[in-house]
């Protein structure tokens, strides 16, 4: 029995007639090609997130290469400056382009948006999968161009280097990110159609859960900027093999051109990264809190706010570059700007907590690290958009501190969180959380030891992407690279945690959490088709109906109180 | 709160304010957070990043403050019941604090903009120095015509440096002058700055154990570091040199000595004179001990070179010193097919004369530490004979 029967009247049938009750969409159908040909958003969704995991453990690895390299100066563990300058671009590279930029929104995304919203697909579930053969693509160049002799550009290509270097897997490796930027343009594309046109009755734009509200603002950027970065790839691809002269100064080119398209796509980027992490986080922090959250609109707009202000700071990348002081001063000015929605946000998680209920979770932990780290990487970008400060710190180690706590503890450890917090209900399967949390707390640790010290290293001079250093800087060195071990040990553990639930764990209820959004309503794991009949649509942040149900060993959503479900039930809300 | 950090910063642009006007007495020391500050802009860097961490840290006590305190308050154990006199929203307090980090951002961005100007801008006055930066070396040219491969500055005396790259983006990074400005090819680009504190000069100032200014080649005078920060491959992260700080008139008798060095020096002498300075160029790419670099080793180079099959009687190079000339000049020319061709080109750098110290240098090896470059000690400084 993988399925529990809600008792309550309110509640959405899990079973359809006919068809057993333990039938759900990883047992509805079987053998390879029923998952490699499905078009279940699901699916495709859990497809991606091992894909997505297992990259992650790949740039995980490099990350610890590099590392253990900088233990000492000079050659540590390889002897050639040119192989390192392979292991960080690398681990850039597939970092950002194969885990952080797809993990949420295609994996999570896809697996959550739709049930959350109440439809029983995405809009274009043919596309979907057509997306995920995309990323694939994407992943087997990145294979190729190391076979044909990988590249050492850095993630960010910049020119002439990346049109002159003699590193052989240049071309595949642009070909690469070229197709997986299509891979998030259909994602976006597909999440905006599926949240225009496929809520159910009742499910207005202000009754739509917070996460929902991130992922749509997503993938407005995901449609808007990834084709520039498409267009910017391929004119570097133009010129490297016919030698026309856009970029390379020695054909006519601008190099700062390049750096222009390159940040008017990879700042906006930097948001599809995190706001589908804070809107995890405003849902793990709620339903953790079992209370309405504070600010629901404010925070909603919020994310609409970083998503407008994502596309008119990609300047301050820039400061150093030649820009012209007239324009590094507007891109100063209005890069402050997304310091206050990200300020905001902030401060409503908190007001969230206050008198609410907090159990302290596994992904209520992840939820608190998330908050302690994305405020050290909010407020270091204060230095950075500062321009007198950011003349110092711009390519330093502070700048690798700063993306780090934003892009790795905050939108990684989100979607980390995330996980956590819908793993029960995409596998049906409790995990271990007392070593979840240890794990989280180690990885917490190890991430703090890791990168905090990288503050100071920057500060103090260390520039990035150097294979030799200073001997003045080896004590931050081997102290960050002790935090990476820490930091590995962690995240074994999580996977220890996670794996282990399907040897041992228990079967997960259907509201493991307490949450009252659709997808906690449907049983764990979801049926094939998510909802028998249309959900009814709730105050998703109205946690009063929701009650703990210790034969369910979870929550169980009683809605025949609530006035709005129920109207017989007039003023009997209060009195709660 | 709100108002103390106002305050603060208030009074801390009134101090930035009054150190524009009155300068430092000496480098201030490094800090937790910054290395030594020798320039005349890097006190109004270091307020402003002070005025930032001030921000920071109480925003972040904050945070994590009442984070800690609501969680451990509210505390709900498994079967409680919830809590329900909970607020969901706050018209004015949300206000609040949409209102006042915006105040505390502008704030901010008028203190960085004040002291980024001071940064941009060059006083008419200054003393031009032009730098070529290419893969994967520096060289600095003075207005008598004189190079070096580590910058020379006078004291006192704001200096521009003229920027242009041969080849790929470099960036020209000197954190204790707070400085940095990227180097594209095709463009010149500028830095300045004035620092009014003189470092040693190598070989004529022993290290001080007591300077302020700590860094520098092990066996010389202090100096500043001076780093390429732009992503630039295989030896980003060996392109950086050092920057000696002259009183004016030392400036001025180093750059005559300078622009002339080599030109008092007896052909018969070069290569133990000039060899060894020339070659501290090469060592970033090129070893003595036959250890295989970006470049080949100059150990064996010249047995290598004649056994080439282009070089010889009736060959494209007659001799191997032609073919060396021709290295150093145009060394696409003929690469060996096991290394890359990525030598910059040292036309205009190096004169007939210094390639004549060169290929002596070539010559005599087995008269130099295969580490250091320079004459081993059993030889003779003044004549390159063994002792």
């Amino acid at each position: 029995m993988t399925t529990i029967q809600l008792p309550s009247p309110g509640a959405i049938p899990d079973t359809i007639e006919g068809r057993p009750a333990s039938d759900n969409y990883l047992t509805h159908t079987r053998g390879i090609l029923s998952w490699i040909f499905t078009l279940d958003h699901k699916r495709i969704g859990v497809m991606y997130m091992w894909s997505v995991l297992g990259a992650f453990l790949l740039g995980g690895t490099f990350a610890l290469l590099l590392r253990t390299e900088l233990l000492t100066p000079g050659p540590t563990i390889t002897a050639s400056a040119d192989t390192y300058n392979q292991w960080f671009t690398l681990h850039g590279a597939i970092m950002v382009f194969l885990v952080i930029i797809p993990s949420i929104p295609a994996a999570l995304g896809n697996i959550i948006l739709p049930i959350m919203l109440g439809a029983k697909d995405v809009a274009f579930p043919r596309l979907n999968l057509f997306s995920y053969y995309l990323w694939v693509t994407g992943a087997v160049l990145c294979v190729v161009s190391l076979a044909m002799g990988g590249f050492d550009t850095g993630w960010t290509f910049y020119t002439p280097y990346s049109t002159t270097t003699t590193a052989g897997g240049v071309i595949p490796v642009l070909t690469a990110a070229f197709v997986l930027g299509f891979s998030s343009i259909f994602t976006g594309l597909n999440f905006i159609v599926t949240v225009h046109k496929l809520r159910p009755p009742g499910m207005t734009w202000f009754r739509m859960p917070l996460f929902l509200w991130a992922i749509y603002a997503t993938a407005i950027i995901q449609v808007l900027a990834t084709p520039v970065l498409g267009i910017t790839l391929l004119l570097l691809i133009v010129e490297r093999t016919v030698n026309i002269g856009i970029f390379n100064p020695s054909m006519g080119g601008d190099p700062v051109l390049y750096q222009h398209f390159f940040w008017f796509y990879s700042h906006p980027a930097v948001y599809i990264m995190i706001l589908p992490a804070m809107g995890i986080i405003s849902e793990i922090i709620a339903i953790n809190s079992h209370r309405a959250i504070f600010g629901y609109r404010l925070i909603a707009f919020s994310s609409i706010a970083i998503a407008f202000f994502s596309f008119i700071v990609w300047g301050h990348h820039m400061f150093t570059s030649g820009q012209s002081a007239l324009m590094n001063t507007l891109f100063s000015a209005i890069s402050f700007s997304v310091a206050i929605p990200s300020a905001v946000k902030v401060f409503n998680w908190i007001a969230t907590l206050y008198k609410g209920s907090v159990s302290l979770t596994t992904p209520m932990w992840y939820a608190l690290s998330f908050l302690f780290l994305f405020t050290i990487g909010g407020l270091t970008g204060l230095h950075l958009a500062t321009l007198s400060t950011d003349v110092h710190l711009h390519d330093t180690y502070f700048v690798v501190a700063h993306f780090h706590y934003v892009m790795m503890g905050s939108a990684l450890i989100g979607m980390i969180g995330g996980l956590h917090h819908w793993w029960p209900k995409i596998f049906g399967r409790m995990y271990d959380e007392r070593l979840g949390t240890i794990a989280c707390w180690i990885i917490f640790i190890g991430f703090n030891v890791t990168f905090f010290t990288q503050f100071m290293l920057g500060s103090q001079g260390m520039p990035r992407r150097y294979y030799d250093y200073q001997p003045e800087f080896q004590v931050y060195h081997v102290i960050s690279t002790i935090g990476s071990y820490i930091m590995a040990v962690g995240f074994t553990l999580t996977a220890i945690s996670l794996f282990g639930s399907f040897f041992n764990g228990k079967k997960a209820p259907a509201n493991p959490w307490g949450g009252r959004s659709l997808e906690w309503q449907c049983a764990s794991p979801p049926p094939f088709d998510n909802f028998a009949k249309a959900p009814r649509v709730g105050d998703c942040y109205d946690f009063s109906v929701v009650h703990w149900d210790p034969k369910l060993g979870g929550y169980r959503v009683d809605e025949s109180n609530d006035p709005e479900v129920n109207p017989a039930a007039q003023g009997t809300k209060a009195a709660h | 709160m709100t108002h103390q950090i106002l305050a603060h910063t208030a009074s801390q642009i009134s101090a930035l304010a009054a150190f524009a006007q009155t300068g430092a007495a000496e480098p201030t020391p490094p800090t937790f957070w910054m290395p030594v500050g020798a320039s005349t802009i890097s006190q109004g860097v270091d307020h402003t990043l002070d005025v930032i961490n001030w921000i920071c840290y109480v925003f972040f006590a904050l945070v994590v403050g009442l984070t800690v305190w609501f969680v451990v308050k509210y505390r709900h154990r498994t079967g409680d019941k919830f809590r329900t006199d909970y607020p969901t929203h706050n018209t004015p307090l949300e206000i609040t604090w949409s209102v006042i980090p915006t105040i505390i951002v502008i704030g901010i961005f008028v203190v960085g903009f004040r002291s980024y100007l001071d940064i941009y801008t060059a006083p008419k006055n200054a003393f031009d120095i032009k730098v070529t930066a290419q893969k994967w070396a520096w060289s600095f040219q003075y207005p008598n015509g004189a190079l070096s491969d580590d910058l020379y500055i006078p004291a006192g005396r704001p200096v521009r440096l003229v920027l242009r790259s041969t080849d790929v983006l470099h960036s020209l990074y000197i954190p204790d002058f707070r400085v940095k400005r990227d180097i594209v090819p095709g463009r010149y680009t500028y830095a300045w700055f004035q620092c009014d504190f003189p470092t040693g000069q190598p070989g004529k100032t022993p290290r001080d154990p007591n300077a302020k200014v700590v860094s520098g080649p092990e066996d010389d005078a202090q100096a500043h570091t001076l780093f390429c920060t732009e992503y630039c491959g295989t030896g980003h992260s060996k392109m950086n040199r050092y920057v000696y700080v002259l009183d004016e008139a030392s400036f001025g008798q180093w750059m005559t000595d300078q622009s002339q060095w080599m030109d008092k020096i007896p052909e018969e002498e070069l290569y133990f004179k000039a060899g060894p300075k020339i070659f501290a160029r090469c060592q970033q790419c090129h070893s003595l001990d036959g250890t295989v670099g970006i470049g080949p080793s100059w150990k064996g180079i010249i047995e290598r070179v004649k056994a080439y099959p282009i070089v010889g009687d009736g060959k494209e190079y007659g001799t191997w010193e032609d073919y060396i000339r021709t290295s150093i000049l145009v060394p696409g020319k003929y690469v060996v097919p096991t290394y890359g061709n990525v030598m910059p080109s040292f036309k205009g750098q190096l004169n007939d004369k210094a390639i004549d110290a060169v290929l002596g240098y070539m010559q005599q090896l087995e008269k130099f530490d295969t580490k250091t470059g320079k004459l081993k000690a059993e030889f003779d400084p003044a004549t390159g004979i063994k002792k």
